[in-house]
């Protein structure tokens, strides 16, 4: 093995052109990695997306079933009297039946109604079209309508204003599943500020259904919504008087008939990927002709889809940069190899076997590759996560633009009972929540020996490949042309 | 021990041959003289019996055995060792690894022997100082020492020599002459020269001249 020993004394006597070819190899090497990295950070990426961005599936009234019953009883009924679409609520025996499923992380039971301030004033919206303090629009009766809103949760943790970080808790604390059967309330910061409010202070607010009951509540958190989550359609009310309740205190002002019943389910997914099954299973347990199952994994399509542009990028940046290392530490050795063609030559009339010559070089560049790969080691980080963060950007905002243009569906309807309660969600809250999630979405780039194995295996076979180009030289060498002129 | 038979070679044409049909022997213990004027061809010759090309007529033996049976890369590894005249040493390296390097390809009886390698350079004038340095670094007598040193140091019973003392001046030229007749009459070798000087093919045991595609042997 006499070709390491002038493999090594060639290294070590020339020692600028091997640290010229180290540095040409490292910035070759460097690329790869920052390619290999943020591949394999759009990997882990789109599995913590999985994780964390999550899906649901909301159990509902089945509101086509309704309409086209709606629509069948108005045909055999006269003109004057107009048939009303009746939304059936959901049993929450229903609901426990889905929660029990797997792949079910956790189950928010929501259930909206409104009610009429008595101890406080509600905070007026002007919107230039008149105010506003009035409900959520929906199919509410305007004459039966209270000017605030009571959102009764399970835990308001689980819901998407708070959980997307559009609402938060300011002071004391979010409603929980241990409020359940409460007169515990979570109020707007702009609400509680105009009216003096505090956690601790107890407010009084009228029912507008049944006996029309005026109803302590004790303030226990106060909470800071995002202007930009609602629109600001005239028939919304103003987000300051929205309040928190458990949906059992809800359900209490929405009448002695709604006891055990939710507006709608939302049952939060564990793995994405599993939502189809679960919905599927789902609808073996529940009546479809009265309810609904809808899917909502839009957050994670977009961060997969936003991942999979990444990783694709990635992927051709590792074997552009390949590629294009190969030819050009091919160039390179053929230039190399040209300038020792007497020492070849010689080589050659001592009966050195032509591939133990190439596995000179060969080793030669070996040498200058494991060290670029160390180089490229320390650097390939600091590419990546400039690459990886521009890519991401670029990649987020392409599909944020996707996404707005499709447009989304608004959030499922209430159903309406005897027509005096619950509200539609609003369209287009939807497309700022995704986007909001897939900017949250970072590649999380580190090297590790696997990053560096791989970048070795790179290194190598470029290696291997620009020798056995520039290689041809050395087969077609005769040493009597070199030597003897 | 080297024989040529029928030997002959041409480049394109067939019927304008540089020598044809040479028939001469070559024997250990002696060392032989190839003169001629520029272009006769006797650069070529030494390329055929140093294994570094083929005839392309006739046959080359070595003690009876074809080269074309033998391999020309198993032949210069074994058998013949070369001197040239722009010493073809190994630039990135010392005396002493140029030694090392050429006996370990050779798989030479004293290949990786450091000391053998010293002592062999010292022989010719190279010291320890000089044969650690980069041969660069060395005169022109120095390095074509140190390319004689390598065929010493390399176990192969054939020298051959071109033009080896081409660069060197009057007092090298007389220095490595005679260390050439030390291989061929104290080491047993046999040494062939191609010169165009005939001062250095007389210090020679014979000499030959290649004229008009044939050797003549000279008194």
């Amino acid at each position: 093995m006499n070709f390491f020993k002038r493999a090594w004394l060639n290294v070590w006597a020339k020692k600028g052109r091997s640290v010229l070819l180290i540095l040409v190899s490292s910035a070759i090497l460097m690329f790869v990695l920052a390619g290999l990295l943020i591949r394999s950070a759009a990997v882990k990426a789109t599995d913590q997306a999985k994780a964390d961005v999550g899906a649901t599936v909301t159990l509902s009234a089945n509101r086509q079933a309704a309409f086209k019953k709606m629509q069948s009883s108005s045909s055999s009924t006269s003109k004057s009297s107009r048939p009303k679409m009746t939304l059936t609520p959901v049993k929450l025996s229903d609901a426990t039946k889905i929660s029990k499923l797997s792949n079910v992380k956790s189950t928010n039971v929501t259930s909206s109604t409104t009610v009429n301030a008595k101890s406080y004033d509600v905070v007026s919206t002007s919107t230039g079209m008149g105010s506003s303090n009035g409900g959520p629009g929906g199919m509410k009766s305007s004459a039966s309508t209270g000017d605030t809103q009571i959102d009764g949760v399970t835990a308001t943790s689980l819901t998407t204003a708070f959980s997307n970080s559009q609402s938060k808790i300011t002071k004391g604390r979010g409603i929980t599943a241990a409020d359940k059967n409460t007169h515990n309330v979570v109020i707007e910061n702009d609400l509680a500020s105009q009216n003096d409010l505090t956690v601790g202070d107890t407010i009084t607010v009228k029912e507008i259904a049944g006996d029309k009951a005026k109803v302590k509540l004790k303030v226990v958190g106060i909470y800071k919504a995002s202007s930009t989550s609602t629109s600001a359609s005239p028939m919304s009310a103003d987000p300051a008087n929205t309040m928190y309740t458990s949906y059992t205190l809800a359900n209490t002002f929405k009448g002695s008939k709604y006891a055990n019943t939710a507006d709608s389910v939302t049952f939060n997914i564990s793995n994405p990927a599993k939502v189809s099954s679960v919905k599927k299973a789902g609808k073996q347990l529940i009546n479809t002709s009265k309810y609904a199952l809808s899917t909502d994994d839009a957050s994670y399509q977009t961060v997969k889809a936003s991942m999979a542009n990444v990783k694709s990028f990635a992927n051709k940046i590792v074997w552009l940069v390949a590629i294009a290392g190969t030819i050009i530490l091919a160039l390179i050795v053929i230039l190399m190899i040209r300038e020792r063609r007497f020492e070849i030559g010689v080589l050659l009339s001592l009966g050195e076997a032509r591939w133990k010559i190439m596995a000179q070089f060969f080793t030669e560049m070996l040498m200058v590759i494991v060290v670029a790969v160390a180089i490229a080691g320390a650097g390939g980080k600091f590419v990546g996560d400039q690459l990886g963060s521009q890519l991401v950007s670029q990649s987020t905002t392409t599909q944020t633009t996707a996404t707005s243009s499709t447009g989304q569906p608004g959030g499922s309807g209430q159903p309406g009972g005897n027509g005096t309660r619950g509200g539609a969600g609003g369209p287009g809250s939807t497309t700022s929540t995704t986007s909001a999630k897939a900017a949250d979405t970072d590649l999380d780039i580190n090297v590790s020996a696997v990053d560096l194995a791989e970048l070795g295996g790179f290194g190598l076979a470029i290696t291997f490949l620009s020798i056995m180009i520039a290689s041809g030289g050395i087969l077609r060498l005769e040493p009597k042309k070199v030597l003897i002129s | 021990m080297l024989k040529t038979e029928g030997l002959g070679y041409w480049y394109q044409d067939k019927s304008e041959p540089l020598f044809q049909d040479i028939n001469l022997t070559f024997e250990v213990g002696q060392s032989y003289a190839i003169l001629g004027h520029s272009g006769t061809g006797k650069t070529t010759f030494l390329s055929l019996i140093a294994g570094l090309d083929k005839p392309k007529a006739g046959d080359i033996l070595l003690d009876d055995r074809s080269l074309k049976k033998i391999g020309l890369t198993t032949y210069r590894r074994h058998d013949v060792s070369i001197v040239f005249q722009a010493y073809n040493l190994f630039t990135y390296m010392s005396p002493l690894n140029n030694l090392l390097t050429a006996m370990a390809i050779t798989d030479a009886e004293h290949a990786g022997d450091k000391h053998f390698a010293l002592r062999t350079l010292n022989d010719l004038g190279i010291n320890e100082d000089l044969a650690t340095r980069n041969v660069q670094h060395l005169s022109g007598g120095q390095q074509q020492r140190v390319a004689i040193a390598r065929t010493m140091a390399c176990d192969a019973q054939l020298v051959v020599a071109d033009e080896p003392t081409g660069n060197l001046d009057e007092d090298n030229t007389k220095e490595v002459i005679a260390q050439f007749q030390k291989i061929a009459h104290d080491r047993q070798k046999c040494v062939i020269i191609v010169t165009h000087e005939p001062d250095v093919a007389a210090q020679c045991d014979h000499q030959y001249r290649l004229e008009n595609k044939q050797f003549t042997q000279l008194a």
